[in-house]
């Protein structure tokens, strides 16, 4: 098993300056290129149709407008919808061609070198050590009959679970971009948690070894069968440079009866410069579906890179007895825009969610809580508490709070809460009278703001969260 | 030590300290004593280093012009303030602030910084000392706090950070007379003959209990007299308007 | 529709003496809002009530020409008894008298025959249809450091055979420094199935103080939009209180620009709903320079098919240092078929601000039913303690110990 993994590896490595190369889907979005994706994947027929009809849906969708962050006009037809890994000619050649800010945040959160080097998509020679790590990951998880593997290989491996449950969460006529996302996907995650299985260890796509490269359209999906549980993260702390400027990934959850799932996420995208140039679009579609009773869904994040975030981790609460819950800090510095939050939508009785969100602008950037809780005629006895609170820092940014609240149940209760706040004179004089630096303190009292969300990260992420929190505002403090 | 120097110091145009004239050596305990709004709280925020006044004159701390110093250089070198309404902050866990403000003035005097075993350690010790409830320091700093245990809680910070100079901004007020105990004997503790302490207070109650070498009077932003230990209960008899 | 509403349009042009100025600010309205017909859910401020939809629904066809030369058909008007006042009525959108007894005549300017000449902004189509279709409109001035002796009431009535009709109302007001006027709403309606569209703007110079109450409670089956618009300068202050109860459908939209310093914004409102009523209450408080501050209160009791709708807007701009706002919502659900919608916004670009904004809804406390209960009272009259108490909070917040008296009476509220 292990001596097959390296040499896969191998191939993969050395064969995209050559092979891979060659095959590049021509530019533009139509059905030939979505026929070309799915061929090059040696996709089944449904497969093909199902993107085909998600096809002709877009034709007919419009991008949506409402949101707060407004970004350029985007051609789809200037795009390459498929196209092999970037060869290492066009790749920067060392560290030393990077943006020296990237190296110093490096430094700071204290990521090794060849992890850097692999961030980048630096050629490197001996591939990083998690090759093994991943391998005897992988013999403990198909012991007890956990499936993580990329989605590609899941549709020729478990095409029945696929078939099943893909596009069951996020409709193919959802909206513009997951709809975008369902006709053109590359690739991403298959999670399958077997009834009664406890997942032993967190699944991260770090450990991934193949995800490096999973492009712009992502697609990840996870089945937590009955009474079972995992926890999933996705992202890395370290700031990736990603050629791509739009990211349209879309997630799907689904936990059966007594299922749990704890997603995590670490958003640390390049922001672009403190000019407010280049950055990545991140526009993803997150949604989860308990379907069981006593179901229970969370998503965690840490939102502190792209240029733009434009996301809605949410919950249909499905199952009687089920929980969503949604613990969120999205930072935003220079000239970041980020419009973020949930939805909790209550379809069973007993249903209960919470919302905390910690948002924090500085710079000339601009932050947007926008979520919604919805409690349906139905959903008897649920209930929501949200709280969401807003850190300025200088008064160049702005912090939006936009929730729409719902209640068509009597014998429900929504409680919202919500504050705008500054960090205050005095409390910074009191911590660098305690001989802290205006950064340092500044780090302390947002890690304290944030602690409530920080908590819920799995340990080792907690910790370098914490960090990346202090590093994105640097420079904020007069 | 400190050696204060012509101070004047104005905020929004309203003049509040002027001419202002103090000399504290290694060792000692000033006290100064005034009336509401006599100066007293921007001495102590002058001298910590807090921002917004407009200040002429020196300042020396150990040959070291403190108006070239930001306010945590000033912590560094060894001043302490305990504040008159100490800050709250949420989400941030007492002990944790302690440590991290501890191993930055370690560094920043090239000492080796402790880890979290031995900062325990003396945490532990100190608070026993204090008889400050071990239970708050798992909590957040200062938040639900009562008055008494946010001021006792500024002690045991001095403790542990071990000042050269001590600015108490009346320290007293708000204390019942147990707490005002326990606070004097976490001063007297610390008094060496290298510590210094400067106590800002309105009222003669403290120094009962924490005998100062000084005293002086503080009346319109000027020491107007000074004296030893009773010149303090002179001033309880005959009120500030008389002493003159 | 769009005949119907061409055919009125012209019609009234032709009927009344409108200056060629007048005719063209009225046409310029009228393409606006054939351009964009009634509000529906698709736009943001309407996602919750969807206005056209609603018309459609409760009354259908609607005719927009009011033949106000037609010798007036109510010949009396119950006037409320509580409380002596100055009075103004409005007779299907047509101001019919205006009384200021009380007050030094010199004090008060009433303009009539008042129109706009430009479109200030555009804020809605339902405001291009005031503009486009209502009589001339009133300007009331209150002179420099007078307050009214007396509240001033507004009847808003409907002759009896005036269905299926839209009325428009338009009246500006003009506060001078240092002056206090209390107005009070109140509505009389003969008829039903009508649209009624009433647009106030008021100018709040210096000091003044303005306090509207807006008090529907009345039942009836007519469709009801206001707009108050309310420029504040340095050190006034706008108190708005709502009770929203009576009518079908209710949306009062309070629009308040704190431009002068220390200016300060207080909205309260109670939403008391029965059968299937939906009403809604849209404010935005617009903070646009230092140091003032808002206040809004809002409280809902929803029986049967009931639906309440708040939709509270904080805006902070970057120069509004020291904005202090507020708001609150809470909801009572009495029935599992009543709804409560709430859209608590906050816009901010300073950092030095207070602002928070809560909301919460649910049912009625069971364990303070029952505490009361063993007590000795019975479920009834158990509810009806909570509910009052819950309520009262709200009616505490009228500053106007008169006008707080009537609306206690009104709502059958005891302290």
């Amino acid at each position: 098993m292990r001596d097959k993994q390296i040499e896969d590896l191998k191939d993969y490595k050395y064969g995209f300056s050559t092979d891979i190369e060659s095959i590049k889907a021509p530019k533009g979005l139509n059905e030939d290129v979505i026929k070309f994706i799915s061929n090059i994947k040696k996709e089944p027929k449904w497969l093909l149709d199902w993107r085909l009809k998600a096809f002709e849906r877009l034709k007919v969708l419009k991008e949506p407008d409402w949101q707060k962050p407004k970004y350029p006009k985007i051609d789809y037809q200037d795009l390459y919808y498929y196209s092999a890994p970037k060869s290492f000619n066009d790749k920067p050649k060392s560290l030393d061609e990077l943006d020296p800010k990237l190296l110093e945040t490096y430094k700071k959160l204290g990521i090794p070198l060849q992890e850097q080097k692999r961030l980048n998509g630096i050629a490197v020679d001996a591939v990083f050590d998690s090759v093994s790590v991943a391998t005897t990951f992988k013999e403990t998880l198909t012991k007890q009959g956990i499936i993580f593997c990329s989605i590609s290989e899941a549709v020729q491996e478990h095409p029945e679970l696929v078939k099943k449950y893909l596009g069951t969460v996020i409709p193919l006529t959802d909206h513009f971009f997951a709809t975008l996302n369902s006709a053109v996907f590359t690739d991403g995650s298959f999670v399958y948690i077997p009834p009664g299985v406890r997942c032993p260890m967190e699944l991260s796509t770090y450990f991934r070894i193949n995800a490096s490269d999973t492009g712009q359209f992502e697609r990840t999906l996870i089945i937590a069968d009955k009474g079972s549980y995992v926890s999933y993260l996705e992202g890395c702390t370290a700031p990736m440079r990603d050629e791509n400027q739009l990211h349209a990934a879309n997630v799907e959850l689904i936990a059966l009866e007594d299922a749990e799932i704890k997603y995590s996420t670490v958003q640390n995208w390049y922001p672009g410069d403190k000019d407010g140039k280049g950055g990545i679009y991140n526009f993803v579609t997150k949604r989860g579906l308990c379907k069981g009773n006593n179901s229970k869904i969370s998503w965690t994040q840490v939102e502190t890179g792209s240029a733009i975030t434009w996301k809605y981790p949410s919950c249909i609460l499905k199952g009687d007895n089920s929980i969503g819950e949604f613990y969120s800090i999205a930072i935003t510095n220079n000239h970041q825009k980020a419009d973020t939050g949930t939805k909790m939508i209550h379809l069973g009785k007993n249903t209960k969610s919470k919302i905390i969100s910690k948002g924090i602008s500085a710079g000339y950037s601009d932050m947007t809580y926008r979520g919604l809780v919805d409690i349906s005629p139905n959903a008897t006895n649920s209930n929501n508490f949200t709280q969401c609170d807003s850190l300025l820092m200088g008064n160049k940014c702005g912090a939006h709070t936009v929730p729409y609240i719902k209640n068509k149940n009597s014998d429900s209760n929504i409680a919202h809460e919500a504050t705008t706040s500054k960090i205050s004179e005095e409390q910074l004089h009191y911590c660098q009278q305690r001989g802290l630096n205006a950064e340092e303190a500044v780090g302390l009292i947002v890690n304290g703001f944030c602690k409530e969300v920080l908590q819920q990260l799995p340990m080792e992420f907690a910790v370098e969260a914490q960090k990346l929190v202090g590093i994105s505002l640097e420079g904020s403090v007069g | 030590m400190l050696k204060i120097s012509n101070l004047s110091a104005k905020i929004d145009n309203k003049s509040i300290l002027q001419d202002f004239k103090l000399e504290i050596n290694p060792g000692e305990v000033h006290a100064i004593m005034g009336p509401n709004g006599s100066g007293k709280s921007t001495l102590s925020n002058i001298l910590s280093g807090k921002k917004g006044y407009e200040v002429t004159g020196e300042v020396m701390f150990e040959n070291n012009d403190l108006f070239s110093l930001e306010t945590e250089e000033r912590a560094h070198k060894g001043i302490f303030l305990a504040f008159q309404y100490p800050l709250e902050i949420p989400g941030v866990n007492t002990n944790v602030f302690l440590k991290t403000s501890l191993n930055a003035i370690k560094k920043a005097r090239g000492e080796k910084e402790l880890d979290a075993i031995q900062f325990l350690k003396l945490v532990k010790e100190k608070a026993k000392e204090l008889k400050f409830d071990e239970e708050k320091l798992g909590r957040q700093l200062n938040v639900g706090f009562s008055g008494g245990e946010k001021k006792k809680n500024e002690i045991l910070q001095m403790s542990i950070l071990n000042p050269k100079l001590s600015i108490l901004d009346e320290t007293d007020s708000g204390l019942d007379i147990d707490a005002l105990k326990t606070v004097a004997d976490g001063v007297n503790a610390l008094r060496k003959k290298n510590n210094s302490f400067l106590i800002i207070t309105h009222y003669q109650r403290l120094l009962e209990y924490i005998k100062p070498d000084f005293v002086h009077v503080l009346m319109n932003g000027k020491i107007i007299k000074s004296g030893g230990p009773e010149l303090a209960l002179e001033l309880e008899e005959k009120g500030y308007e008389k002493i003159n | 529709m769009e005949e119907q509403l061409k055919i009125d349009f012209e019609k009234n042009l032709k009927n009344f003496s409108y200056s060629d100025q007048e005719k063209k600010f009225k046409e310029i309205n009228f393409k606006e809002f054939l351009k964009q017909g009634f509000p529906n859910r698709k736009l943001e401020n309407w996602k919750f009530s969807d206005l056209s939809q609603i018309i459609k629904s409760n009354i259908g066809e609607l005719s927009f020409y009011n033949n106000y030369s037609k010798e007036n058909q109510i010949e009396k008007i119950e006037l409320i008894n509580e409380l002596e006042h100055n009075k103004l009525i409005i007779v299907d959108g047509k101001i019919v008298k205006i009384d200021f007894k009380f007050e030094d005549k010199d004090k008060i300017e009433v303009l009539v025959d008042q129109s706009e000449k430009t479109i200030r902004k555009n804020i809605n189509s339902l405001i291009n249809l005031n503009n486009a279709f209502s009589n001339k409109f009133c300007k009331i001035i209150i002179k420099k450091n007078y307050s009214l002796k007396k509240p001033l009431v507004i009847y808003h009535s409907t002759n009896k055979n005036t269905h299926f009709s839209n009325t428009n109302s338009r009246i500006d007001f003009k506060l001078e420094e240092n002056t206090c006027l209390r107005v009070i709403d109140i509505f009389k309606d003969n008829s039903e199935k009508n649209f009624i569209n009433i647009y106030y703007n008021f100018e709040l110079d210096k000091s003044s103080i303005l306090k509207n109450y807006k008090i529907d409670k009345t039942i009836n089956n007519n469709v009801k939009y206001s707009y108050n618009n309310v420029n504040q300068e340095a050190d006034s202050i706008s108190e708005t209180f709502i009770l929203s109860s009576g009518s079908k459908f209710f949306k009062n939209e309070i629009n308040c620009d704190l431009q002068g310093q220390h200016s300060s914004a207080f909205v309260n409102g109670i939403f008391d709903l029965d059968e299937e009523n939906h009403h809604e209450i849209k404010s935005n408080i617009n903070h646009l320079v230092e140091n003032t501050k808002s206040y809004q209160l809002v409280k809902s009791v929803l029986e049967k098919k009931s639906k309440a709708v708040y939709q509270g807007k904080i805006f902070v701009s970057s120069e509004a240092q020291k904005t202090d706002g507020y708001q609150l919502s809470n909801a009572i659900l009495l029935s599992e078929n009543s709804e409560f919608n709430a859209k608590p916004e906050l816009e901010i670009y300073a950092d030095d601000v207070k602002c928070s904004h809560g909301s919460s809804s649910g049912s009625l406390d069971e364990n303070s039913i029952f505490y009361l209960m063993s007590r000795g009272l019975n479920y009834k009259e158990a509810k009806k303690l909570l509910i009052n108490g819950f309520l009262l909070d709200v009616i505490e917040k009228i500053t106007d110990g008169e006008i707080k008296n009537l609306i206690k009476d009104l709502m059958g509220v005891k302290e």
